[in-house]
């Protein structure tokens, strides 16, 4: 038996995870959001879309699926779908800011069995985390960890290292383990969507970096069989070198049911309101040897501003 | 009677190679050939080692003790990935 993360995507005939931006709506401004959230998008996937999606999901045998946003938890039937995954023996997660998760949507939680709940905290006080995500308030966050931790649901919590907050680091791990989390995520802030256009404020230096990789070694081995501390040390434009080679095995939903080649490129390989899981997947397969894609990244590699592009979505099928 | 099983959020699915097994609590993948494919598949069905090696043996027209360590060897493997429990 082999531990493959490079699986060749051609010997399989659908994808094993699934990203799906259910919805662009948001609370929050946050000054680093890949996906520029707090407005609704045109175009939306109706409910009858939706549920196809999620049956195709299914029929597929896809295993794994996670729910983001915008703010997943403002979806007006996301219970409805996570039922509907859960019931068909589909393993989800859903990524949320936490702040609307009360005694009844945890009570929901559990019940869904869900593989965990991952919720975005970037700060050990409340200065960095409310500085970074705008309108947003770190003790509901924290509230909704105890609350969750309570119940019994499996809790993650990501952690995206800034100018503001990255020296937060191991108080932050610390923290996460005292609120009883699975596991806490990190790695380099990705330069796209508002985090490409607040770059100069965001971005922490090489120094202040290398204390943060430090700090997280010090930190795995001494949450080693304790906690998970997963951190990612490459960043998107590494990231990018390397997917071109090694796609994942993996598509990226937007809520309009477009699908994203991936998150820092601006090309979309299908659209599920149109075309079968099926066909979106074998567009997937083919889109990273088109030669425009190949190009972009290219001079992608050459010019990183290119990265506040990633937005502005090119249609690789028409 | 050992009796094993996948842990809770281990996902299989079958591909023409084999079986993908995807850990997605670790968020990790492994993959195996069609032996690997009809152990995990028999072990879904919740059948003991004992009755895994009679019925691959059955399978491949192979000798029980052979099929044994074929079974014995991919069990240890995804044993010590944490992907079954006893």
């Amino acid at each position: 038996m082999d531990k493959n993360n490079m699986i060749d995507i051609y010997d399989l005939d659908a994808p094993l995870f699934i990203a799906w931006q259910i919805n662009a709506e948001c609370n929050l401004g946050c000054l680093h959001c890949c996906e520029e959230a707090g407005h609704s998008m045109p175009d939306k996937l109706s409910r009858e879309e939706t549920f196809n999606v999620l049956k195709q999901i299914v029929d597929l045998k896809i295993p794994y699926v996670a729910f983001s946003g915008g703010e997943p938890l403002l979806h007006p039937y996301i219970f409805e779908m996570c039922e509907f995954l859960r019931k068909n023996s589909v393993n989800l997660k859903i990524e949320t800011n936490g702040e609307y998760i009360d005694e009844e949507k945890a009570d929901k939680m559990l019940s869904l069995n869900l593989r965990s709940v991952q919720i975005s905290l970037d700060g050990v006080t409340p200065s960095a985390h409310e500085k970074l995500r705008l309108g947003g308030n770190w003790k509901k966050a924290t509230n909704a960890c105890r609350l969750l931790k309570s119940k019994g649901v499996n809790i993650e919590i990501v952690f995206v290292p800034t100018k503001f907050n990255i020296h937060e680091i191991g108080q932050i791990i610390d923290f996460a383990y005292s609120l009883g989390v699975y596991g806490i995520y990190t790695g380099k802030i990705m330069r796209i969507g508002r985090a490409a256009k607040n770059w100069d404020i965001l971005c922490p230096s090489d120094q202040e970096y290398k204390t943060f990789f430090d700090t997280l070694n010090e930190k795995v081995k001494q949450y080693e069989g304790k906690m998970k501390v997963y951190f990612y040390p490459y960043d998107v434009i590494e990231e990018l070198k390397y997917r071109r080679m090694f796609p994942a095995a993996s598509l990226l939903v937007i809520p309009n049911g477009k699908v994203k080649l991936i998150g820092p490129l601006p090309f979309l390989c299908g659209d599920l309101k149109k075309q079968k899981l099926t066909q979106v997947w074998k567009n997937y397969r083919t889109s990273w040897q088109k030669p425009e894609v190949q190009e972009f990244i290219n001079r992608l590699l050459e010019n990183p501003k290119l990265l506040a592009e990633s937005n502005k979505w090119i249609e690789l099928f028409h | 009677m050992i009796k094993m099983k996948l842990k809770e959020f281990v996902k299989t699915r079958n591909e023409k190679f084999g079986v993908v097994i995807f850990d997605t609590l670790k968020e990790k993948v492994f993959v195996a050939n069609e032996t690997g494919k009809d152990i995990v598949d028999l072990l879904q069905k919740g059948y003991s080692l004992e009755n895994m090696i009679q019925s691959l043996s059955d399978l491949y027209n192979k000798e029980p003790a052979e099929i044994k360590k074929d079974i014995l060897s991919f069990l240890d493997s995804l044993k010590s990935n944490s992907l079954i429990e006893v």
